[in-house]
């Protein structure tokens, strides 16, 4: 966040305006922003969501399923190569 | 990210909102305005998008052209009614990305990352990278080959691709890139225009409804067609896609029976346009249709003007280059949300280019890339083409199976997991898929070492 800069009283005059229309945008931007539900927010989101807990069944099967397509894609990536020639 | 900080707020017990929230809380007032004001129309006007996006933007050109293929080869008589039961199948799936992306706020890549571990999370990544680019350069060759009957080269197919996503990337707003790609979708229509135009017979039409027995030709024909067809309707970059875009969207669990609509609108509409295409296909059919097959030069447009009138050739070729460059638009998409999220920084159309490098050069990059290989002079595109459907549906189990696991998570969805009979179909599905892919991967490369004859 920007630090703060003291103002003159001619920059405060000059800018009463434009801070009048910033005041009105930051009213409007807090009531856009209610319509965001909490964990909508980038930084919400930004949050890593915890690992989850798996069995060791569920472990064995995914790197099962990992074999299985490794295995198969690379058949077909073989095949698709012996076509070219 | 915006130069706002992200700290909490100690008014509003939230955390301060940065652009990217605030784009995004725009819209949702809209939704919350038309919710509030019971109309009911402009609510789901306001909803619709990633179901719809993710079901034609799988009625692409690889796709319109399996199907086409389908009936100039076989008739309609047992694809027209198994092209419903597969999206179907994709409902099924797409409904659960969507109901994660909707309740979670986050894509299927990073929550499959942080919750199942690097390893699976950069391993789909790395699957969708693939069969992404595979797909893209396809979606290259299928506008190629609609530009082709109007006698423009590459070059313009190139140019064509690449100009439509950097346009449509050119607003900082999910919204407005939604509603151009929506507005581009429903040219997919084209193909029903062309099945009219064809002048099928309408009791043959009803008729096939009937479910033939699987058509003729070798086993390994069979499962090219299964796996091929599959790879139509349900794909990896689906899977990403609209769980990313349900969650660029702003969708919240109060959006879940709109999205629910949306997702069988797109999956009746992407039915009825790819039955559309396998009935101009099928006008070929006794026209020798069969010497037609695949990405064969642009010979569908041509081969359907003489039977059918120019109409009915040139309303193909335009369906043709709309589905390549709507699928070009939604697949490079997909890969952008899959790195954003895989790499762990801004991933939203939502953020600016500058605040969300890596998601903006990749969605150009990788469609850079798809269109520098087809114009390598001698490359391999047909064989890449037809490959890519198969390739998809070879790597689909992996997306399945953690899509399946993520709509099941009680942690991440609560009261929204999946019911029983989700996780029924969904099973089925997956198993589905997996065997078929399996089946034609096994016997293809048996017979490329020669262990079988073909």
């Amino acid at each position: 966040m920007s630090a703060e800069t003291p103002l003159t009283d001619a920059a405060h005059a000059s800018s009463a305006i434009p801070e009048r229309d910033l005041q009105a945008q930051e009213r409007h931007e807090d009531e856009l922003i209610m319509h965001l539900e909490r964990d909508q927010f980038v930084a919400e989101t930004s949050r890593p969501v915890a690992r989850a807990p798996l069995s060791a069944r569920a472990r064995a099967g995914l790197w099962a399923l990992r074999v299985f397509v490794v295995l198969v894609g690379l058949m077909v990536i073989y095949t698709f190569v012996q076509q070219l020639h | 990210m915006s130069t706002r900080e992200i700290t909490a707020s100690p008014l509003l017990h939230q955390p301060l909102p940065t652009d990217e929230d605030l784009v995004r809380s725009h819209d949702r007032s809209r939704v919350h305005h038309a919710r509030r004001h019971r109309r009911h129309w402009h609510l789901m006007w306001l909803l619709v998008g990633p179901g719809i996006l993710a079901m034609l933007g799988e009625n692409d050109g690889p796709s319109m052209i399996a199907y086409a293929s389908d009936g100039a080869q076989y008739g309609l008589g047992f694809f027209v009614p198994f092209i419903p039961i597969l999206f179907a199948m994709a409902y099924v799936c797409q409904e659960m990305c969507m109901r994660v992306g909707a309740v979670t706020h986050r894509g299927y890549g990073e929550l499959v990352l942080q919750r199942y571990g690097r390893v699976w999370g950069w391993f789909g990544a790395g699957d969708l990278t693939l069969t992404n680019l595979v797909t893209l350069v396809a979606e290259f060759v299928a506008i190629r080959v609609g530009l082709a009957y109007f006698h423009l080269g590459s070059g313009v197919a190139v140019a064509l691709g690449l100009a439509l996503v950097v346009f449509t990337l050119s607003g900082g707003r999910y919204w407005r890139w939604e509603r151009i790609v929506l507005g581009l979708a429903l040219f997919n229509g084209l193909f029903l225009l062309a099945a009219i135009l064809v002048k099928p017979h309408i009791g043959a039409v009803a008729s096939s409804f009937a479910f033939t027995p699987f058509p003729g030709g070798s086993f390994n024909t069979l499962l090219l067609l299964l796996a091929s067809t599959i790879g139509a309707t349900v794909t990896p970059w689906m899977i990403f896609f609209q769980q990313s875009a349900s969650a660029d969207k702003g969708m919240t669990p109060s959006d879940v029976r709109h999205g629910r609509y949306d997702t069988a609108v797109g999956a009746v509409l992407a039915a009825v346009f790819g039955i559309g295409a396998l009935v101009a296909g099928a006008a070929l059919l006794a026209h020798d249709g069969s010497g037609i097959q695949g990405f064969a030069g642009a010979g569908f447009p041509e081969a359907l003007k003489h039977v059918a009138g120019a109409g009915a050739g040139t309303v193909f070729a335009l369906g043709l280059v709309e589905a390549g460059a709507v699928a070009i638009l939604t697949i490079s998409a997909s890969t952008a949300y899959a790195a954003g999220e895989c790499v762990g920084v801004s991933h939203s159309f939502n953020s600016s280019p500058r605040g969300a490098a890596v998601f903006y050069a990749a969605n150009v990059g990788v469609a850079l890339l798809a269109a520098a290989v087809i114009l390598i002079p001698g490359a391999p595109l047909l064989s890449i083409a037809l490959n890519a459907n198969v390739l998809a549906t070879v790597l689909l189990p992996v997306s399945l199976v953690l899509m399946v696991m993520l709509a099941n998570d009680r942690g991440l969805m609560g009261p929204w997991v999946n019911r029983r009979s989700t996780n029924a179909i969904g099973i089925t599905v997956i198993a589905f898929v997996g065997l078929c892919g399996a089946a034609y991967g096994i016997d293809s490369f048996l017979q490329a070492i020669h262990l079988i004859g073909s």
